[in-house]
């Protein structure tokens, strides 16, 4: 199997271990969360999540937050359940197959006049538990690119426009588990001196000695960036200044403007949205050219990566296109309509054309 | 007494925080405004996927506007590590979403290092925390988005000091945070029921139906939640707001924000001492 593999894509793709562009396991998982949305095929959404599944159990790296995957597939059954408790308790009674009924609750008229309970038919629990299942095959695609691509690579990505905040926020995650051993330690010290470490009052005074050593340990940090050149800005002409405040703000307007008319539906709300969006990207552009810096070691994009993005985008599309249902009453057997069934599997084929992640010992 | 800003407020930061908030305000309240014929009214359930995808893109361009237009090196730092201190206690507080302890501090930063500061400490805080416990969801956006405005807003509070501070912040964090909660509530209301529930809102229905729907919905999913949550941020503001709001005005006074610096030859200088 392996030899067949390698003979498949000539040896050079997989490679050495290294990392994956983070771009690319978002890519492929919002294109398989897109195909989601599009189909209400148990068949399908099953098969998602089989391709998500399968990857992420072959290419998981031996990293804290690789355990990702288990908790959104928890929250993605909870989802699935409230969606049938709801549909139960204050869903249309459609269908005609009814299994049992429930009973029925007045509420006020000023909870919106709302009837609870009520007969419960097999079509309205057949209903909720697929759009249900759409939303749990999102999340749990969702859950795959939070196990699978690295979040401090995924800050290393980001433009220039943004390095202040990504510094800033790769300071906040490697200082935090510092401030929770502090928490821990002020905790322990209280317990040595009899203080109770339980309730309000103790979290409350425990905050104090962890605020005032954080609040420390900033002052010290901002005098160490500061001799680094950390936080240095070029001087911009006017023109420029100018130039950056009107895209931000031209775009944020455009932005809100769009959206209202495209809730409205008003034909032109689609433009000026797109010409906000288009206008609020060149401004973090333009604001990224007063920070002068080259990145270290960038991740590179390769053939793993456009193949791994393209196949999530590919299923994405094959959905749309042949797979597209919605549904209806009464209920029908779904079919497996062979494109999208195609698609949906190479979109498991980062399984094995992706390089591995390295090993823990290895990790940057 | 004047407040202290670690942002400088100027006219452009405070225009990208309202175009940022207006569309926040959308992203939000669609369902009330929404026009039945509208192409969001169809893809009820699609439609929070898109702005989960838009909003992203607008709270870049604040933080690039904040953090490019006059933070320094200590702005950045301070930033860091409120942040990360809101991170490190997020996992203390009580019930699923556990965010008493890190409202309090997203609270005391909004009021002690102003509006545009506090924005950027509440949306950074929410993403850093969420990378952390890998818990980035389409609730993400919504969630920067609601807790930027939490501390931007305490730092819009008038300008007391002393009891009637925190008596004012007491109140002001039980009522935000049971708003945080309704917030919450209503970014995920079109996409957890779907269309044709009774609780489900209607496109162009009457705003006070819609309305009726959407507390109902409140009451029926995390009342239970959001009023215990709101008392417990209260009493943690009462017993920690105090000494924890000295201590980040101490440091913001020892990191001197607001302090021009200038560059002068040493000749100019000696000759104004002489």
């Amino acid at each position: 199997m392996t030899e067949t593999l390698t003979l498949l894509t000539g040896g050079a793709t997989v490679g050495a271990p290294r990392w994956l562009h983070p771009g690319a396991w978002w890519i492929w998982a919002l294109g398989l969360g897109a195909a989601a949305t599009r189909t209400t095929n148990p068949l399908l959404l099953g098969l998602i999540v089989a391709v998500a599944t399968l990857v992420v159990s072959a290419r998981r790296p031996q990293a804290q937050w690789a355990g990702a995957f288990g908790v959104f597939v928890r929250i993605a059954l909870v989802v699935i359940v409230i969606r049938v408790v709801f549909a139960m308790l204050f869903g249309v009674r459609i269908g005609a197959t009814e299994l049992f009924a429930l009973p029925t609750v007045g509420l006020p008229e000023w909870m919106a006049g709302v009837t609870l309970g009520g007969p419960v038919t097999a079509e309205m629990l057949y209903i909720a538990v697929i759009q249900g299942a759409q939303l749990a095959t999102l999340l749990i695609c969702v859950g795959a690119a939070n196990s699978l691509a690295s979040p401090v690579r995924l800050l290393k990505a980001l433009p220039a426009g943004l390095y202040h905040v990504g510094v800033a926020c790769v300071v906040a995650l490697s200082l935090a588990p510092r401030i929770m051993v502090n928490v821990r330690r002020v905790m322990l010290a209280r317990r040595m001196r009899g203080r109770p470490t339980r309730g309000l009052r103790a979290a409350a005074q425990a905050a104090v000695p962890v605020l005032e050593s954080s609040l420390d340990d900033a002052i010290n940090l901002a005098a160490a960036m500061d001799t680094r050149g950390y936080g240095r800005a070029t001087a911009t002409t006017a023109r420029e200044r100018a130039l950056q405040a009107t895209l931000v703000l031209a775009g944020l307007v455009g932005i809100a403007l769009g959206l209202y008319a495209v809730l409205g539906a008003s034909g032109w709300g689609w433009l000026l949205l797109g010409l906000g969006v288009v206008m609020a990207v060149a401004g973090i552009a333009v604001a990224g050219r007063r920070i002068p810096r080259t990145r270290y070691r960038p991740d590179p994009w390769g053939l793993p990566e456009t193949l791994t993005a393209g196949s999530g985008v590919l299923a994405a599309i094959a959905v749309m296109v042949f797979a597209t249902t919605s549904l209806t009453v009464p209920l029908s057997w779904p079919t497996l309509p062979p494109v999208a069934v195609a698609a949906i599997l190479l979109a498991a084929s980062p399984a094995v054309l992706t390089p591995s992640p390295p090993l823990p010992w290895r990790t940057s | 007494m004047s407040q202290l800003h670690a942002v400088p407020l100027r006219a452009r930061t405070l225009g990208a925080l309202a175009g940022v908030s207006a569309v926040g305000v959308i992203a939000f309240f669609w369902p009330f405004v929404v026009a039945p014929t509208s192409i969001a009214a169809d893809h009820a359930t699609d439609a929070p996927w898109f702005f989960a995808l838009l909003l992203p893109l607008v709270v870049a361009v604040l933080l690039a506007e904040v953090s490019g237009g006059g933070a320094d090196a200590k702005g950045v730092a301070m930033l860091a590590v409120l942040a990360a201190v809101a991170t490190a206690v997020r996992p203390l507080g009580a019930g699923v979403a556990g965010l008493e302890p890190m409202f309090v501090v997203l609270l005391l930063g909004g009021r002690a290092l102003g509006p545009a500061f506090g924005f950027a400490l509440g949306s950074l805080a929410m993403f850093t925390s969420a990378l952390l416990t890998a818990g980035v969801g389409p609730w993400l956006p919504f969630q920067m988005m609601a807790a930027g405005w939490f501390a931007m807003a305490a730092g819009l509070l008038p300008q007391l000091r002393g009891r009637a501070e925190i008596a004012m912040l007491m109140a002001y964090g039980a009522v935000a945070s049971l708003l945080y909660g309704f917030l919450m509530n209503l970014s995920f209301w079109p996409w957890a029921l779907g269309q044709g529930s009774e609780l489900s809102f209607v496109a162009g229905a009457p705003l006070a139906e819609n309305l009726g729907r959407w507390v109902t919905f409140n009451i029926a999913t995390s009342l239970g939640w959001d009023i215990p949550r709101a008392i417990l941020t209260a009493t943690l503001t009462l017993l920690a707001g105090p000494v924890l709001l000295r201590a980040v005005r101490r440091a913001t006074r020892r990191a001197a924000f607001d302090v021009p610096v200038r560059f002068e030859t040493v000749e100019s200088v000696t000759s104004e001492r002489a």
